[in-house]
C-alpha cells in the first residue's frame, strides 16, 4: 500500500481540481477525489496501462461527479431556467462577439477570470466544457463519459462556449 | 444561419468534420461574413480556456488526506469478506430444493406405510424411500414406529462448494 500512497501524494491536487472544476463545492471535491481513491485502489488490476495513471484515474473521478450531478438534478425541480440553460435559452439569440475579451489580459487574471466565468455556468455547459477544453475529449467520448447523444454534446457545448464569452466580456466591462 | 449550420462550424472548429464536409464549411465562411464572426467567436474563446485552468491544490494535508482514503479502503475490505461469505442465492435455493424435497420423503414413506402397518406385520423391515435416494427408513412395526433418516450434505459442505456470486 506504501506505493499506492505513494501515488495518491503525486495526483491528488490534479483529482481535486478535477472534482472541484465539475462540482464547485470544496467539500463536495475533497469526498469525492476521495472516492475515486478508494475506487481506484480497488480496481488496480483493471488498469491495463492504455492511458497514464494520472488520465485512468481522472477518468473514474469524472465518472463519481457524473453521477452525483445526476443525483442533484434529480432532486432539483425543474425550474423554467433550468429549461431554457439546458436549450441555450438567450444564447440562442445573441449577437456574436467581434472583440476577443481575453485579448491582453496577463494570465493569472485571465485565468482568474475564465474561473468567474466558468461558475457562473449551469452544470451540464461546464461539465461539457472541462470535458472537450481540458481533458481534451472529442464529442463521442463526452456523449459516452455524459450519457447523451452527440448532437446533445454539441449543442451544449456551442451554448456554454457563447455563454462563456458573453460573460468574459460582461468581466471586461466592468474593470 | 440555421442551427444545423451553426453546430457545423463549431465541429469544423473542433476538428471533428469529415474532410467533405469541412471543405463545405470553409467555403461558407469564406463568402459568409456572419458565418466567419461566429467562428471567430467561438475560436476565441476555446483558444482562451485552453491551458487556463485554475488548478486549485487539496485543502487537506497529504497525510490527513491518505489516512482518510486508507481508513475507507480498510473499511471496505473487512465488509467485503462478510458479504462473501453470506450464501448465494443458488445455495439458498438448494436448500431450499433439499428441505422440501426431505419433506416430501418423510410424507411419501409415511403414506407407504399405512399399508403394512394395518396388515399388521410383526417385523422389523429397513428401506430406501423410491421417491428419494437420499431418505433411509427404519421401521419396528411391532413398536409401531417408523425412522427416517436423511442423508443431505451439511449447510455449510453445500455454501462452501458453491461459488459465491455476489463477491466483487
Amino acid at each position: 500500500m506504501g506505493a499506492f500512497e505513494e501515488l495518491v501524494a503525486r495526483h491528488r491536487d490534479k483529482l481535486y481540481a478535477r472534482a472541484f472544476s465539475m462540482m464547485r463545492n470544496e467539500e463536495e471535491a475533497i469526498d469525492l477525489s476521495q472516492e475515486a481513491w478508494v475506487k481506484g485502489w480497488q480496481r488496480l488490476s483493471q488498469f491495463q496501462g492504455e492511458s497514464s495513471f494520472g488520465t485512468w484515474m481522472t477518468r473514474i473521478v469524472i465518472n463519481l461527479c457524473l453521477d452525483q450531478l445526476r443525483k442533484q438534478k434529480r432532486q432539483r425541480s425543474e425550474s423554467i431556467e433550468a429549461m431554457e440553460e439546458e436549450s441555450g435559452g438567450v444564447e440562442r439569440q445573441m449577437p456574436v462577439i467581434t472583440v476577443n475579451p481575453t485579448a491582453g489580459l496577463e494570465r493569472t487574471e485571465l485565468r482568474q477570470r475564465i474561473d468567474k466565468a466558468l461558475s457562473q455556468l449551469s452544470h451540464e455547459h461546464r461539465t461539457v466544457i472541462v470535458l472537450h477544453e481540458f481533458e481534451e475529449m472529442e464529442y463521442k467520448e463526452i456523449a459516452k463519459t455524459m450519457g447523451c447523444s452527440i448532437g446533445t454534446v454539441m449543442s451544449r457545448l456551442f451554448y456554454a462556449r457563447r455563454k462563456m464569452a458573453a460573460l468574459l466580456v460582461d468581466l471586461k466591462k466592468q474593470e | 444561419m440555421d442551427m444545423e449550420s451553426q453546430l457545423k462550424l463549431q465541429a469544423f472548429l473542433d476538428g471533428e468534420l469529415p474532410e467533405s464536409e469541412a471543405r463545405e464549411v470553409a467555403n461558407l465562411v469564406a463568402r459568409d461574413k456572419e458565418a466567419a464572426a461566429l467562428l471567430a467567436e467561438l475560436r476565441n474563446t476555446r483558444q482562451a480556456l485552453a491551458g487556463f485552468e485554475t488548478v486549485l491544490p487539496l485543502p487537506e494535508s497529504r497525510e490527513v488526506f491518505w489516512s482518510k482514503v486508507q481508513r475507507e479502503i480498510e473499511r471496505q475490505e473487512a465488509r467485503q469478506p462478510a458479504e462473501a461469505h453470506r450464501p448465494s442465492l443458488l445455495a439458498q435455493w438448494r436448500r431450499f430444493i433439499i428441505s422440501a424435497g426431505a419433506i416430501a420423503a418423510v410424507i411419501l414413506v409415511a403414506l407407504i406405510g399405512v399399508g403394512p402397518l394395518g396388515s399388521g406385520p410383526s417385523s422389523t423391515e429397513a428401506e430406501s424411500a423410491m421417491a428419494d435416494p437420499g431418505a433411509f427408513t427404519y421401521r419396528d412395526y411391532s413398536a409401531q414406529a417408523t425412522l427416517v433418516w436423511l442423508s443431505y450434505p451439511a449447510e455449510n459442505e453445500i455454501a462452501d462448494g458453491d461459488t459465491p456470486d455476489t463477491l466483487q
